[in-house]
């Protein structure tokens, strides 16, 4: 499982980066692994064995023609092709994880309940670069559970400073 | 066929006596006879006769002449031969009865005291018998006291268990239904204070929502920027 998940992301990344557009296919491919786990729905489409195949790369070109890079929605078809459209999240990440490295960074995933700008995401990184003693690079996303303030997760390590985080703490001390 | 033979030779020798007694005394009886002439007889009468003639001339009465014999004491030669023939009578009697006699009452008297000792053998046994049925008696009534004895402890050994067992269980029931009552009391309590909390933090919740703009909202995350930047870094 993790064998396979390594290869398609091997794969993926050598794809983006041999077509120059490694940076974008990342910050497309993060945003559509988040999506993809947000929504049960599409989740259960794409990975329905049952549903013919060329329907489901139809979904993925309705979803992503035009939003995305030609290469990112290649990518996604490709994998749901593949049948493996239940790893889609895992494979992204990884492929996340092996472009960080490759530039001699770590992934920090940043959850707030609004959108940042770029200023604030770099002082972001600037901040939990500082905290990890790594380099690390920002993927953002909008999260309204959260209520306000941002989640960060680093490989294993979370650092909260949600305001859900503190309601559930206050909960958890009534 | 034991006690025939003896009878037989008893029999055989009071015949053989009773034989030897008739001859006996009836050749005695004829020799006497024979030995009494009719002539001596009539002699000797007439001599008494002549002696009764004197005498009545010499002026006796009749009843002088003539002496009755005795009723009781007999004849002298009778009495003789009588003598004579019970002692060959008493002589064969001890010569062939007697030994006859007294072998068969030996044999009886064995033949008694052999029974009176079966007797007492049996009688014996029969006390043996007696006594080891008394014991045996005695053993089962024993026996069969000790086993009701046995079953009256075992039974009440079995009502107290019971009871205890009964009394056990009504305070485990009695207990659990404390706990129970004392469980349902804490979730009861433990929900109302979660549906309390849910409640306020669902309220805090709303309230947050409401009033925390994006202005806000940044506020709170440039504090979290200013509070991770300061933060030392992890060890690895």
């Amino acid at each position: 499982m993790s064998d396979r998940v390594d290869a398609y992301a091997a794969a993926l990344f050598e794809v983006a980066r041999a077509e120059g557009a490694l940076e974008t296919v990342e910050d497309e491919l993060f945003k559509v692994a988040r999506t993809f786990e947000a929504n049960e729905q599409l989740r259960s489409t794409l990975t329905d064995s049952v549903i013919p195949v060329e329907r489901r790369l139809g979904i993925v070109e309705d979803l992503l023609g035009g939003r995305a890079a030609p290469i990112t929605t290649a990518l996604v078809s490709f994998v749901v092709a593949a049948g493996r459209g239940r790893d889609l999240p895992a494979i992204i990440d990884k492929l996340i994880e092996r472009a960080a490295a490759d530039r001699q960074q770590v992934v920090a995933e940043v959850r707030a309940a609004i959108s940042l700008d770029a200023a604030t995401i770099e002082r972001l990184a600037a901040a939990l670069s500082t905290a990890t003693g790594k380099s690390v690079t920002v993927k953002a996303i909008v999260d309204p559970s959260v209520l306000g303030g941002v989640i960060a997760r680093i490989g294993d390590t979370v650092l909260d400073g949600s305001v859900r985080h503190r309601l559930d703490q206050l909960k958890e001390a009534i | 066929m034991e006690r025939t033979a003896p009878r037989r030779g008893i029999a055989r020798a009071a015949a053989a006596a009773a034989l030897l007694a008739w001859l006996t005394v009836a050749g005695f009886s004829s020799v006497a006879s024979a030995q009494e002439e009719p002539t001596e007889e009539h002699a000797e009468i007439s001599h008494e006769s002549e002696e009764c003639i004197e005498k009545l001339e010499g002026g006796a009465k009749p009843a002088d002449c003539h002496e009755a014999p005795s009723p009781i004491l007999p004849e002298t030669s009778e009495l003789v031969w009588g003598i004579i023939s019970f002692t060959v009578l008493v002589f064969a009697m001890m010569k062939f009865a007697y030994p006859a006699l007294k072998k068969s009452m030996d044999a009886r008297a064995d033949k008694i005291r052999e029974n009176l000792d079966e007797a007492d053998r049996v009688k014996t046994e029969a006390q043996s018998v007696l006594a080891d049925y008394q014991r045996q008696l005695a053993d089962a009534r024993n026996e069969s006291n000790r086993i009701i004895e046995e079953a009256r402890q075992t039974a009440d050994q079995l009502r107290r268990d019971l009871m205890q067992r009964a009394e056990t269980e009504v305070a485990e029931l009695r207990q659990r239904a404390r706990d129970d009552i004392a469980s349902a009391q804490e979730r009861a309590l433990a929900d109302l204070r979660t549906n309390v909390g849910a409640l306020a933090i669902e309220l805090a919740e709303k309230v947050v929502e409401a009033n925390l703009d994006r202005e806000a909202n940044m506020r709170i995350i440039e504090s979290y920027i200013s509070s991770v930047g300061s933060s030392e870094p992890a060890s690895s």
